[in-house]
C-alpha cells in the first residue's frame, strides 16, 4: 500500500484549518484501500492537540528534534524530507499555507522530486493521479500529473471537504529524525502578532472586502461592522491599501492574496481583473456598488445596486436578526 | 556586496489567455514584461548597491524574447545581465527552472540573491525556494523589509498574517514582496545604455544540463492539459430599497446558499 503522509502545521493548540482539509481528504483516499496515511507535526504539540489529531488519522508522529520548536524553512525541510525518506512514503501532502508553500519545495528538491502547489482538486482514480491548479490569475487551469516519485503537493485552503472520519483512534510515535547542528541558517528574533485572532484572510470561510468606494480609511468601520456580525475576515483591493486605509496583509488579487472563502461580500469594488483574479474561486459573491454597469457584476452571483454607506448598515441590521432568530 | 536578481520575463498581467483547441496549449496575447515581484527584488537590490556599493546582476532563463527583460533591467540600474537561453527549459517545472538557475549561480560570487515572491504565469512560488536548496543556502520568504549588514542580514517577512522578524546569514536568498518598495522607472541615460549592452547568452548544454531533462518525459511533473475557469451563472440582481434589498440578501444567503 502507498504510504502517504499529510504534513499538520499546528498553532497553539490548533491544527491549522488546511492542514485538517488535507487530512480529511486523506482519510477519505485510505478508505479507498490504495493508502495508508501518517500525520506528521513538526517540534512541539500539546496533549489537547495530540488527543484532538489522533481522532482523525490512523498514525501521528511528532518530529521531535529540538532545531523543530521555531518554523524555520531548512529544518522543516530536512526533518520532513528525512522522515519521508526513512518510510519510503510515495506521496507528501500539505496545505498551502505560507509555511507549506515555503518548505516544501526545499523538501521535495531534497527528495530529489518536484511538487505541484497551491492545487485545488486531485483526481485519484485517474491513471496517473492529476493535480489541478490554476495559473494565470486563474484566467486558466492546468491538470498535472506526477511522473517522479515521491509526489508533493501543497493544497490551497478552501479546496477539499473538511468531513471529519468517524471511530479513528490512531496510534502516537515520536521520532528524531537527527537534524544536523549547523543546518539552520535563519533565526527567528521576534513576531509582530499584531492581528493575532483573526483568521488569515486565506483560509476564512467569510471575507468583506472594501473598495476605494469607502472614501476613507475611517469608512472601513462599516465593513469591519458587518464582518464582525458574522465572523468574517476584513480584505481590501489594492487602491486601498496603497491609499495606507488598510495593512498590506488584507490585499485580495494579482499582487496581494488569493482566497476562496464560501462567501465573498464586496462593497465599493469596481472589479479590475487585478483584483477578480484573487478572489474569482469564492464560492458566492455578492457585490455592493452604485454603478450598475461596474465590472464586478459580471463575476458575482448576486448584485445589489446601490450607496453603500446604505446598503452596508442595512445589511448589518438583517444579519444581527437573523443571527437572533437561529 | 554582489547581488544577483532571478528576473523572469512574463505575459502581462492583462494579456489575453486561451487555450488551444489542442488543449494541450496555451495561446497568449504577445505582451510582455518584468514579473511585477521581480521589480521589487531588482529595486531591492539597487537600493542595498546604493548603501553598500557591489555589483548587481540580472539572470533569466527563457526564450530569445526574455533578453528584453533584461534589458529593462539594465536600464533600471543593473550592472550586467545574463540570459540562459532556452525555450524548452523554461516552459519546464519549477524543478527544472530551478535546477538550470543553480547551475548557472554556482558559477557566480554573491553575497545575497533576490526573486520575485512568485511568477504571475504559472503562479507557482516554488523556484526560489528549490534555487536556496540546489545552492544549500537558506532562503527567508516574502519579504518586506530587507536589513543588510555585515554578513547578515535582518529581514521581515511576511508569510502568515502576521510579521516575523528574522535573521539570516549570508550568502542567503530572498523572495521580494508587494510593500518592500516602489520600484523605479527607468531614466532616458539607462534606457540608452540598455540598447547598446551586450548581454552574454548561456545554454543549458554549457551548464551540464540536456534538452531532455526538460522534455515531458524529463520533468518531474507534467502538465497534461489545461481547462477553462468555471463560469459563474449570470448575475442576479437584488431590487429594492437599501432596507429590502438587504433582507433579501441575508434570506439567500442564510436559506438558498447556507454559507451563513
Ligand atoms: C500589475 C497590477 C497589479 C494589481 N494588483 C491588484 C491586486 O492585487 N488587488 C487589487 O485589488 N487591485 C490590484 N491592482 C489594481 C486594480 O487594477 C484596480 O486599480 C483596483 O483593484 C481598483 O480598486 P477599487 O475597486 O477599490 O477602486 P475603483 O476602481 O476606484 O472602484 C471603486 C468602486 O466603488 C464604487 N463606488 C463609489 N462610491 C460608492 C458608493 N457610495 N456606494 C457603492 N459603490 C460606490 C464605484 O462605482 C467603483 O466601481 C493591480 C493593478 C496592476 C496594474
Ligand atoms: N525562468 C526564470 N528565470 C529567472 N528567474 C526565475 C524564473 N522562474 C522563476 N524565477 C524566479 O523565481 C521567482 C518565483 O517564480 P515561480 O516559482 O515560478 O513562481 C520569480 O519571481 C523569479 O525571481
Amino acid at each position: 500500500m502507498d504510504k502517504v503522509l499529510v504534513f499538520v502545521e499546528t498553532k497553539g493548540d490548533e491544527p491549522r484549518k488546511a492542514s485538517m482539509e488535507v487530512l480529511c481528504e486523506a482519510a477519505r483516499l485510505a478508505e479507498s484501500g490504495r493508502f495508508s496515511v501518517e500525520a506528521v507535526c513538526l517540534g512541539v504539540v500539546s496533549d489537547v492537540l495530540k488527543n484532538r489529531l489522533l481522532r482523525c488519522t490512523p498514525k501521528l508522529v511528532r518530529l521531535t528534534d529540538p532545531e523543530l520548536a521555531a518554523y524555520s524553512p531548512e529544518g522543516y525541510a530536512h526533518a520532513l524530507a528525512g522522515y519521508a525518506r526513512q518510510i519510503g512514503a510515495r506521496m507528501i501532502m500539505a496545505g498551502a499555507t505560507g509555511a507549506g508553500r515555503d518548505f516544501l519545495p526545499r523538501t521535495a528538491v531534497i527528495l530529489e522530486t518536484g511538487i505541484v502547489s497551491d492545487v485545488t482538486a486531485a483526481n485519484w482514480f485517474d491513471d496517473p493521479i492529476t493535480f489541478v491548479r490554476p495559473m494565470f490569475g486563474g484566467k486558466v487551469f492546468a491538470e498535472v500529473a506526477f511522473p517522479a516519485s515521491p509526489v508533493v503537493v501543497t493544497v490551497r485552503p478552501n479546496s477539499f471537504a473538511m468531513d471529519m472520519p468517524e471511530g479513528i483512534n490512531g496510534e502516537y510515535v515520536e521520532v528524531a529524525v537527527g537534524l544536523q547542528a549547523g543546518s539552520i541558517h535563519t533565526r527567528l528574533l521576534r513576531v509582530d502578532d499584531t492581528r493575532k485572532d483573526a483568521v488569515d484572510i486565506t483560509e476564512a470561510d467569510l471575507i468583506v472586502a472594501g473598495g476605494r468606494g469607502l472614501k476613507a480609511a475611517e469608512n472601513f468601520k462599516l465593513i469591519e461592522d458587518l464582518a464582525a456580525v458574522i465572523g468574517a475576515t476584513v480584505g481590501a483591493t489594492r487602491s486601498v491599501v496603497d491609499a495606507k486605509w488598510r495593512d498590506q496583509a488584507d490585499q485580495i488579487g494579482k499582487s496581494g492574496k488569493t482566497v476562496s472563502p464560501k462567501l465573498y461580500i464586496g462593497a465599493g469594488i469596481s472589479g479590475a481583473i487585478h483584483h477578480i483574479m484573487g478572489m474569482d474561486s469564492s464560492k458566492v459573491i455578492v457585490a455592493v456598488n452604485r454603478d450598475p454597469n461596474a465590472i464586478i457584476f459580471n463575476y458575482a452571483n448576486y448584485g445589489i445596486v446601490g450607496d453603500l454607506f446604505e446598503v452596508l448598515p442595512a445589511m448589518t441590521e438583517e444579519f444581527k436578526k437573523q443571527k437572533e432568530r437561529v | 556586496m554582489n547581488i544577483l536578481v532571478l528576473i523572469k520575463q512574463v505575459p502581462d498581467p492583462e494579456a489575453l489567455v486561451e487555450i488551444a483547441a489542442s488543449g494541450k496549449d496555451l495561446n497568449i496575447e504577445p505582451k510582455f514584461a518584468i514579473n511585477l515581484f521581480d521589480e521589487f527584488a531588482l529595486e531591492e537590490a539597487l537600493r542595498i548597491r546604493e548603501k553598500h556599493g557591489g555589483k548587481v546582476k540580472a539572470i533569466s532563463l527563457g526564450g530569445a524574447k526574455a533578453i528584453e527583460a533584461l534589458r529593462t533591467a539594465i536600464a533600471m540600474g543593473a550592472d550586467e545581465a545574463m540570459l540562459i537561453e532556452d525555450e524548452s527549459f523554461a516552459g519546464s517545472d519549477g524543478y527544472n527552472t530551478a535546477l538550470a538557475l543553480s547551475r548557472a549561480i554556482e558559477k557566480e560570487t554573491f553575497d545575497i540573491i533576490l526573486c520575485g515572491r512568485q511568477a504571475i504565469d504559472a503562479d507557482r512560488g516554488e523556484v526560489p525556494q528549490m534555487v536556496a536548496q540546489f545552492l544549500g543556502l537558506p532562503h527567508v520568504g516574502v519579504v518586506v523589509k530587507l536589513d543588510v549588514d555585515d554578513g547578515k542580514a535582518v529581514v521581515e517577512s511576511a508569510l502568515e498574517g502576521t510579521k516575523e522578524v528574522i535573521e539570516v546569514t549570508l550568502p542567503a536568498i530572498f523572495t521580494a514582496q508587494k510593500g518592500l518598495n516602489e520600484p523605479r522607472v527607468p531614466l532616458i541615460t539607462g534606457v540608452m545604455k540598455a540598447m547598446k549592452v551586450q548581454i552574454p547568452k548561456v545554454s543549458v548544454e554549457d551548464l551540464g544540463l540536456t534538452k531532455e531533462m526538460a522534455g515531458p518525459d524529463g520533468s518531474k511533473t507534467r502538465i497534461e492539459r489545461y481547462l477553462p475557469r468555471k463560469k459563474r451563472p449570470a448575475v442576479q440582481f437584488i431590487e429594492g430599497e437599501p432596507r429590502q434589498a438587504a433582507a433579501e440578501i441575508v434570506r439567500i444567503l442564510a436559506d438558498v446558499e447556507r454559507v451563513i
